[in-house]
């Protein structure tokens, strides 16, 4: 390990902090849409893996934090893993203390990430021995996979029925544009229809705002109106262990090995059946809240980190709900990454772990520190100055510049299409995960046919 | 898609204020939501084609379309959102 290379990962970690730290704030931001894009685009721009490795440790560790921070200070969650924690922050901001929330929060980062961290390595290295296994029977897994996620989504039924019709709107286009040699036959298209599931549903309400009646119909609102608590300055680095009582200590480091251990399961999933059931620990209505707090963050901080970490490790194929969403860029990005060759190949272990400490590690250390003592200032800075309207502007974006490198304009109405039926399918409560295993598994389900 | 915010968007409404919509959990002017994404996708793909055929260079350059129409359309379009500071109770 060279200076240089020591020095590219702190500025690649710095990078991915600084930009998510940001994002992390604003409200409504999906963990998926916002992180694989942009690790895509660092992926095909031929960055270094390993440089795009730490990025992504860091941008995951600083969103996942960050995402926190609106609820605490103004009761809206920045993200989707941040919404089961809501109810618990207002009780703080009720009585006042939305600055002793945010710590006990953080606090939770910080004891989830050093947990996840040694366990994802200890539970790769048990999954090693299956690996071959695994990897061979790819196809056949992911495809019960996709079943076992619906059999598990709170609507069942729906996404179950969801499934093969949407593995053949896939299909059907990657054959088409096969038919017509808009791209060569054998190559899948993959990233814009992934990104195209992603924005589903912003696609879906932007088609009905064209229909005049719906959009008389819709739902209007006055400026909404966000409000801070203002918090007291303390000064100095607190220490995360004196922040938390010893009860929370313990119970957030067990949710975060739970969190770790159920990695293949979805973040949020998790995150809400285990916090609550956590919280009963405690009766009193602050305490409880308080606790459901640290161990929500530390528990959804530790399915991140080992959601990534264990499929990166052990199998190179992406077996986990975290990996098939924001970390999808690390092994599917064609044509730089594959199931052949991807993250996983390229690094050895030990760079995968010195990227998780420069990553994780500095990203954790800047947002504690800017968390703990400025949330408000940098709420009130991301809520005043970025409108949403040039986020959404900013991804159609994207979706715009990767569809057509895929296949060309033509394209730009097949992302369309994939989204339009994503997005009513997420409308009918249709999670984001299913289909994303869908389209993963869906080259390997039409092979049973013909 | 509207969890979580129930109470904060309810003060000082009336008929004639009440002109946005909310879009992936948060409010927009419909107009502003178009000229942004017209902004943005146009600064995409003018900066993708410019630099044309000189691989990997066509995908920086879109993305810093992206971030460029990004910036254009955050100094155009105001935040649909109010602050208010509130002292500790």
């Amino acid at each position: 390990m060279t200076l240089e290379l020591l020095l590219g990962m702190v500025m690649a970690a710095l990078a991915g902090t600084v930009l998510y730290t940001i994002l992390g704030i604003i409200p409504g931001t999906d963990e998926t849409a916002v992180i694989a894009p942009v690790t895509l685009a660092l992926v095909l721009l031929g960055i270094e893996p390993i440089f795009v490795f730490t990025f992504f440790m860091a941008a995951i560790t600083a969103h996942k934090v960050t995402d926190s921070v609106p609820v605490a200070v103004a009761g809206i969650p920045g993200g989707v893993m941040a919404a089961p924690m809501v109810e618990h922050a207002v009780q703080f901001k009720k009585h006042g203390q939305a600055d002793l929330s945010i710590r006990k929060m953080a606090s939770g980062s910080v004891v989830g990430t050093l947990v996840a961290v040694p366990i994802s390595f200890l539970f790769a290295w048990v999954l090693m021995p299956v690996a071959d296994w695994v990897q061979n029977y790819a196809g056949p897994l992911f495809f019960f996979g996709t079943i076992i996620l619906a059999l598990l989504a709170k609507n069942r039924l729906v996404s179950l029925v969801a499934i093969i019709p949407f593995m053949l709107l896939v299909q059907g286009l990657r054959h088409l544009y096969w038919a017509t040699g808009v791209v060569p036959e054998g190559r899948n298209v993959f990233t814009s229809f992934f990104l195209g599931i992603t924005i589903g549903p912003v696609i879906v309400t932007l088609l009905e705002l064209m229909n005049k009646d719906k959009r008389e119909r819709m739902n209007r609102f006055p400026q909404r109106i966000i409000s801070l608590t203002k918090q007291k300055r303390k000064m100095g680095m607190p220490n995360p262990f004196k922040i938390l009582t010893i009860k929370e200590t313990i119970l957030s480091g067990l949710a975060s090995l739970i969190g770790s251990i159920t990695f293949i399961l979805s973040a949020v999933g998790t995150t809400t059946l285990i916090g609550e059931l956590f919280s009963n620990f405690e009766q009193d209505r602050l305490k409880k809240s308080s606790l459901a707090i640290a161990c929500m963050e530390a528990l959804a901080n530790a399915t991140y980190i080992s959601g990534i970490l264990i499929p990166l490790i052990a199998f190179g194929i992406p077996f986990s709900s975290v990996s098939l969403g924001p970390g999808l860029p690390l092994f599917q990005a064609p044509p730089v990454f594959d199931e052949n060759y991807n993250m996983h190949h390229a690094l050895t272990i030990q760079e995968i772990f010195i990227s998780t400490l420069v990553g994780a590690g500095i990203a954790l250390f800047i947002t504690y520190y800017l968390v703990v003592k400025y949330s408000r200032e940098i709420s009130a800075f991301v809520f005043k100055w970025i409108p949403h309207e040039a986020i959404i502007g900013l991804f159609v974006g994207l979706v715009f510049l990767l569809g057509y490198i895929d296949a060309g304009w033509i394209n730009i109405a097949g992302v369309l299409l994939v989204s339009i039926v994503a997005g009513s399918l997420h409308r009918l409560g249709v999670s984001f995960g299913v289909l994303f295993m869908a389209l993963y598994s869906a080259p390997w389900f039409m092979t049973l046919f013909g | 898609m509207e969890k979580g915010v129930s109470g904060l968007e309810k003060h000082n409404q009336t008929e004639d204020q009440a002109k946005f919509i909310e879009v992936w959990e948060d409010l927009v002017s419909i107009k502003d939501l178009f000229l942004s994404i017209l902004i943005t996708a146009s600064s995409t793909m003018i900066g993708y084609f410019l630099a044309h055929d000189q691989e990997p260079l066509p995908l920086f350059f879109g993305l810093t379309g992206a971030l460029l129409g990004f910036v254009i359309s955050s100094v155009l379009f105001k935040p649909k959102r109010t602050i208010n500071i509130e002292d500790e109770v």
